[in-house]
């Protein structure tokens, strides 16, 4: 099974190429990466959450089951859903593999 | 950020002048609620979107109601009407159950009649670690400390003996393993109950007048009986006929197996003391003593004598009338919604739409065109939780989840009720759906599925100055043909997913009989479903077999509740979608959508109406709804899979993505190329056939379709192109 090079330069580039265009089209290697870094339940991972309709987003983190609170992460407030899916894609990195991502 | 929300429903989706719709509204805040009555035309106020339209309505509604909260009781559980009778100084509970989240943490009733407000009565449960255990009144509990493995049967008893002031609790496993606490029985002491308790429950417990502690599984055979029986005797009463010596001592014995369609639950015991189910726990379900030889509860009911209880199943929340609306003579048919809202006192506004449909008196027409409103579908997908119910929801949408205000409140509320989409709290599948509760995504300023993107096609009519009338679902599964045959031409909403036979049947006459079809969406016709005979406003769904698949029906349940028959695929009941519109759901993605392009068919004289004023121009590479007229959900021609062979398929789009996904139902065997940049049956086809007695068929094959239409001012290929079929479809001259 693929191991994502968490912290190597085939990793970087990766990562670089989904930050460039967030909505793809995606490399071959990006689409994998991809797959790994979605695979299972949103609940318990960093996901997106729109706090104002079509202008606002945020990290955020559903509770451990239905009926309670999204925990909202107000570190960062992005205006570009794009921005919001680029700091999501870099959280799950960490989540999956364990390691900072490597591209800013 | 969000607060508490204003939020209604009403006890009707359809009415017609004459036709009375009870409102019921529950509001957060003290005091009043204003109430307006508008028309909805385009519900999408995305900024790429032709905004929100509505107009207001003059109603005797409008103006200021009294506000007060109502309450959301979720949690389905059998009410059994005689009370005392199980006053017992003596007794013996037994149950058959299949315990699906045993140790969640709460208390989960199964059989008695104890209150927990008053601190009465007595229950044989699951304590919050997933033991069987048995109270009296106030006093503690005892237990039998072993917990039971879910999803496992175990036949389960408390017999109770006054005179000793001793419980014998006990299970037996029907499939014991080596190494496990197969047969328990532990002895305890308890007081006698105390107070006469609350209504006999079974799946729950009485919390005052509310019901609590609501169990998660099935329940199957449960008996109650005025005597403290040994387990050996418990063993006799398990099947029916009821053991003849035992039979004098049983106080009731229900059988789940009868009316099963029904919310009835029946005493065999000969002492009539029925119930009923409260919110609509699943029925027809596998029981402990199913072993595979029939696959049809109406075969063999005897072994579908479980009912599965959740405790999160919702069918009505039962709220009070807040106003009624009358749909007077001569109101224009069309999407209405009640707006409500309450300003808080820092000045922010909660809201809420509240809609229905009005369509012209029974028999009659307004308009030669009929827009059918899929309210089963809308039904389908009420108040949908995919981002917490479908591990697979990324891979599926090739994105990460993303949770709107509306997820999110969803997300946060747990009692409004599920759709067909999810699980339950316990991981088994949704099956009912009703709208006697709030549905949140059925609302304009929503996400552009179902109802809001519906909105796009009454926005191009209203643009185009096209006369309409607006008939739903609910009025086709209830009227037939009869609903349709008053228009030259009916056109359907983006995704009319969801079909009952009575539906299917009646849009087949109209066509063979010479209607005209016009199928604006994608991923149409493809489940099977019905309403329930007797019970407004509930839809069932079974996900058996085969096709893209929110959860898996278990074996053996592929036949639905209401009615008996067969759920699932249409193209699995023998009826594949082809047959009524010439194509059937191909593939789907959510990330783009592109344009399709003419065919040599498009050539062909019998569409020349079709293309007047249009090029060799790709048609629709624009669009709101994924940038292209093709996408979202595609469907796909093969005479194959029943596409006639006469049809027509002027227009195809092929270049998606790999984020596009082709049907798993087509698939015999899995393998690599199944995505859109592998797979050439991740197709969009735009078909057209002529029908028996001069009638037609249109098909867009994309729920992104309308999404194009209102592109540069309305001025636009699609735009254009659906002009000329409903231009021609309303013609009464023949095909």
């Amino acid at each position: 099974m693929l191991r994502i090079d968490a912290d190597g330069p085939r990793g970087a580039a990766i990562a670089q190429e989904f930050k460039a265009a967030p909505f793809g089209p995606y490399s071959a290697d990006l689409q994998k990466t991809l797959q790994l870094l979605r695979w299972g339940y949103a609940r318990g991972r960093t996901i997106i959450v729109c706090t104002r309709p079509y202008c606002e987003w945020r990290l955020g983190r559903m509770g451990p089951q239905r009926g309670m609170k999204v925990e909202i992460d107000d570190s960062a407030v992005f205006t570009d859903y794009g921005a919001a899916v680029w700091a999501c894609f870099r959280a799950r990195w960490q989540e999956v593999t364990g390691k900072p991502c490597p591209v800013a | 950020m969000i607060n508490e929300r204003i939020l209604g429903y009403t006890d009707r989706l359809s009415a017609a002048p004459g036709d009375s719709i009870a409102f019921k509204v529950s509001a957060p805040l003290p005091g009043k609620y204003d109430a307006r009555l508008v028309r909805l035309i385009c519900g999408d106020d995305s900024p790429e979107g032709p905004g929100l339209k509505v107009e207001d309505v003059a109603s005797e509604f409008a103006g200021s109601h009294k506000a007060r909260q109502q309450p959301m009781q979720p949690g389905s559980f059998v009410w059994v009407t005689a009370r005392h009778p199980f006053e017992l100084a003596n007794f013996t509970l037994q149950v058959m159950i299949w315990p699906t989240l045993p140790g969640n943490g709460k208390a989960q009733g199964i059989l008695g009649n104890f209150d927990a407000a008053t601190g009465s009565g007595y229950a044989l449960y699951l304590d919050e670690d997933g033991c069987l255990a048995f109270r009296a009144g106030g006093n503690a509990p005892v237990s039998t400390g072993v917990k039971l493995l879910a999803r496992h049967w175990y036949e389960v008893h408390a017999s109770f003996d006054s005179g000793t002031g001793r419980v014998i609790l006990g299970h037996k496993a029907m499939l014991p393993y080596h190494g496990q606490a197969n047969t328990v029985s532990h002895t305890g002491a308890v007081p006698a109950p105390s107070g006469e308790g609350g209504r006999f429950l079974i799946a729950a417990w009485n919390d005052g007048k509310a019901a609590a502690a609501h169990f998660n599984g099935k329940i199957d055979s449960p008996r109650v009986s005025a005597r403290a029986l040994q387990p050996e005797q418990v063993a006799r009463l398990r099947g029916l006929p009821l053991d003849v010596e035992l039979a004098p001592y049983v106080v009731a014995a229900w059988d789940f197996s009868r009316g099963i369609g029904t919310v009835k639950v029946t005493d065999v015991s000969g002492n009539r003391h029925h119930g009923r189910t409260i919110n609509l726990p699943t029925r027809a379900m596998t029981g402990w003593n199913w072993d595979g030889s029939e696959f049809n509860w109406q075969k063999k009911p005897a072994h579908y004598g479980a009912i599965h209880f959740h405790d999160d199943d919702l069918y009505d929340c039962g709220w009070r009338t807040d106003f009624t609306f009358t749909v007077p003579d001569g109101m224009k048919s069309g999407i209405y919604c009640a707006h409500v809202s309450q300003k808080s006192a820092d000045g922010s506004l909660t809201e809420d739409y509240i809609p229905f449909f009005v369509r012209p008196r029974r028999g009659t027409a307004t308009a030669p065109l009929a827009l059918l409103i899929p309210t089963a579908s809308y039904l389908a997908y009420a108040n949908h939780q995919m981002p917490s119910s479908w591990w697979f929801e990324e891979l599926s949408s090739c994105k990460f989840t993303t949770l709107n205000e509306y997820d999110r409140y969803l997300e946060e509320h747990e009692c409004f009720g599920l759709s067909v989409y999810d699980d339950h709290t316990d991981g088994s599948g949704v099956c009912h759906s009703s709208f006697l509760r709030p549905i949140l995504n059925m609302r304009p300023k929503t996400d552009l599925w179902q109802f809001n993107a519906d909105t796009h096609l009454t926005d191009w009519l209203e643009k185009k100055g096209i006369p309409y009338d607006v008939i739903t679902d609910d009025d086709l599964h209830a009227e037939g043909i009869e609903c349709l045959r008053p228009y030259r031409c009916v056109m359907t909403g983006t995704h009319p997913e969801y079909y009952s036979k009575q539906m299917l049947d009646a849009l087949q006459s109209y066509t063979n009989g010479g209607g005209r079809l016009m199928y604006m969406g994608a991923n149409g016709f493809y489940w099977r479903i019905a309403y329930h005979p007797g019970l407004p406003g509930v839809i069932e769904h079974r996900r058996s077999e085969d096709g893209m698949r929110a959860w898996f029906s278990e074996v053996g349940e592929y036949h639905m509740s209401f009615t008996g028959e067969l759920s699932g695929l249409w193209a699995r009941n023998g009826r594949p979608p082809n047959m009524l519109v010439g194509n059937a759901f191909a593939a789907q993605g959510f990330i783009n959508a592109v344009p399709y392009h003419r065919t040599p068919d498009s050539r062909d004289p019998r569409v020349a109406f079709m293309f007047e004023g249009l090029g060799d121009e790709p048609i629709g590479d624009f669009g709101i709804v994924g940038g292209g007229a093709a996408g979202w959900e595609i469907d796909r021609a093969d005479t194959r899979l029943g596409t006639p062979p006469h049809a027509l398929m002027v227009a195809t789009a092929t270049d998606f993505p790999d984020s596009y996904h082709w049907v798993n139902e087509e698939m015999n065997h899995t393998h690599s190329a199944v995505n859109g940049d592998t797979c050439p049956r991740v197709r969009c086809d735009m078909m057209f056939f002529e029908t028996l007695n001069g009638g037609a068929v249109f098909s867009t094959g994309s729920i992104s379709y309308a999404g194009s239409l209102s592109h540069n001012n309305y001025d636009n290929n699609v735009s254009r192109l659906t002009e000329n079929v409903i231009r021609r479809f309303i013609d009464p001259a023949a095909f």
